[in-house]
């Protein structure tokens, strides 16, 4: 779309104050919301592959259950493989976290006193013994606290995420028919205009749900190959979960990087050399992300001014959480394309006028036999 | 189960509904096989227009191909179908193709001659027949190619006339 076309003020705040308006109200539905965004994210994944498959003979219906069921088998076994062993392994992997907890603290001690050496004026301050008597508060409550409230969270979770498989079979099966559907429901003057509009929010969401997934994955195999260059242990695990924390903005990357200095600080006790590598690690690929991976990969799909976005985060976090955080942008996209369509729509006198004409041809041939004066 | 399979999936390749006949009578879509057809099916949007109504006005932006598939369009200068006529249109042939080419304004304006029925491809889709079923997209090229070149020697010998 050419930059005349890009939306006034007014339709901005409009676009805004609707955004700002489902993030409230999908925080509600937080559980259809997010399986939601999960199974648009599978169906970009997959569409190519559901493309093939019919070219290749099979009927759009039994591609779509072939490629979404199986998806839902592999994630059927690899929740039957995982849930034994955490079972069996509950009570010490309970005692790890508690280890890398504790080890955490440690981390953070010494780094305190490393800075409390270093500058004068944090030498009299309480700044040591006030974090460390938080977090070893923090490290002896989280099993008692937090992690019934954790494991309960995924368990509540677990159902709605499930759905994702089941809203990507329709979205497969039914993607153009809905397309279509939409398309009718336009009149005759609007139709080429609105589904160029469609097309173009289709275009953009693809490159945004494709694009994070290729960038989790180049984020996944920076930090495990780095991680595993530095000698720290369980770098996959690591990495694929600190890439797929990345997801989360700005909280996601500092919960990623917490958590590789808790593990690198229980097995590596007093080496703090490693811990600023780990830093710095994670420091790199953050600029990488921002300069280079997620400019070139995702790229400008949004056409979101930079200042727009930091302010839409800030006002996702406010409405809805870190739900907010993840939702804001994909939201913001998908009202952006509705208001510039209704703006073209609802400006454009050539088109409404022909709207105008051809209800009237309509009404001429309706009642062309009836004399009505 | 798996021989049953095999014949679900022969007995659906093989089968050709009444719009795939119907497209088939598509100029555009001659050269295509039945299976690769039920593809571009997915991507066509019908539309139906009444007897005067516009399709799209000269200077608009071109997003998509029209196929007729029952009826009569006429394509005119804009405003001007009775002395600006170019030509009139019957079914099984396209218009509006430059859109699948290239970005420029739409050289005409098309108006529905009678009630008519239009299947239409948008070139986002089109697009996306390059990237994903190649075969198919080179076969319509192909196609739209001759089509074009037909138009073209048309012009020349109207002028040479």
């Amino acid at each position: 779309m050419s930059d005349s076309d890009s939306p006034s003020a007014i339709t901005w705040c409009a676009i805004i104050a609707a955004t700002c308006l489902l993030l409230f109200l999908f925080q509600q539905i937080l559980w259809l919301v997010v399986p939601f965004l999960l199974a648009l994210a599978l169906y970009y994944l997959l569409a190519p592959l559901n493309k093939k498959l019919v070219l290749s003979g099979l009927s759009p219906d039994f591609s779509a259950a072939l490629l979404s069921g199986a998806f839902l088998l592999l994630s059927g076994a690899a929740l039957l493989f995982i849930y034994p062993i955490a079972i069996a392994h509950a009570s010490e992997w309970q005692i790890a976290l508690l280890r890398y907890l504790e080890g955490g603290t440690r981390a953070i001690e010494g780094m305190i006193a490393m800075m409390q050496d270093k500058f004068v004026f944090l030498r009299d301050s309480d700044i040591s013994n006030d974090a460390r008597q938080n977090l070893m508060n923090f490290a002896e409550q989280f099993s008692d606290k937090h992690l019934g409230k954790v494991i309960l969270t995924i368990a509540a979770w677990l159902p709605s995420i499930l759905l994702a498989p089941i809203i990507t079979y329709f979205l497969l099966k039914d993607g153009a028919q809905l397309r279509r559907f939409i398309g009718c429901t336009v009149p005759n003057a609007f139709f080429e205009k609105t589904l160029y509009l469609i097309y173009a929010l289709d275009r953009t969401a693809r490159l945004y749900f494709l694009g994070l997934i290729k960038v989790a994955a180049i984020d996944a195999a920076f930090l495990t190959i780095g991680l595993w260059l530095l000698g720290v242990p369980s770098a996959l695990i690591l990495g694929i979960i600190s890439a797929l924390l990345g997801w989360i903005p700005y909280i996601g990357p500092l919960m990623g990087l917490t958590l590789s200095i808790m593990v690198t600080a229980t097995d590596f006790p007093g080496d703090m050399v490693l811990l600023y590598w780990v830093m710095g690690l994670f420091g790199v690929l953050r600029i990488l992300d921002d300069f280079v991976f997620l400019p070139y990969i995702v790229g400008k799909s949004m056409h979101l001014h930079p200042l727009l976005t930091l302010l839409m985060f800030f006002v996702g976090e406010a409405i809805a959480g870190v739900a907010g955080l993840m939702l804001v942008i994909p939201i913001l996209a998908m009202v952006m394309v509705l208001g510039e369509t209704l703006e073209i729509i609802l400006l454009d006198t050539r088109l409404r006028a022909r709207h105008t004409y051809a209800r009237n041809l309509h009404k001429r041939a309706v009642t062309r036999d009836l004399n009505i004066s | 189960m798996l021989l049953n399979l095999t014949g679900k999936f022969q007995a659906f390749k093989g089968t050709e509904t009444p719009q795939l006949t119907t497209m088939r009578g598509i100029t555009l879509f001659s050269q295509v096989a039945t299976n690769e057809l039920r593809a571009i099916k997915g991507l066509l949007h019908r539309r139906t227009y009444i007897k005067d109504e516009i399709i799209f006005d000269e200077g608009e932006k071109g997003q998509a191909i029209y196929f007729i598939i029952d009826g009569k369009v006429l394509i005119c200068k804009q405003g001007r179908p009775q002395d600006g006529a170019i030509a009139e249109l019957g079914a099984g042939q396209c218009f509006g193709e430059m859109a699948l080419i290239d970005n420029s304004p739409r050289m005409a304006q098309v108006r529905a001659a009678e009630d008519c029925t239009l299947d239409v491809l948008f070139r986002e889709d089109f697009l996306g027949l390059i990237e994903t079923h190649s075969r198919i997209a080179s076969k319509l090229s192909l196609e739209l190619a001759r089509m074009m070149g037909e138009r073209l020697r048309q012009t020349i010998n109207s002028y040479v006339l």
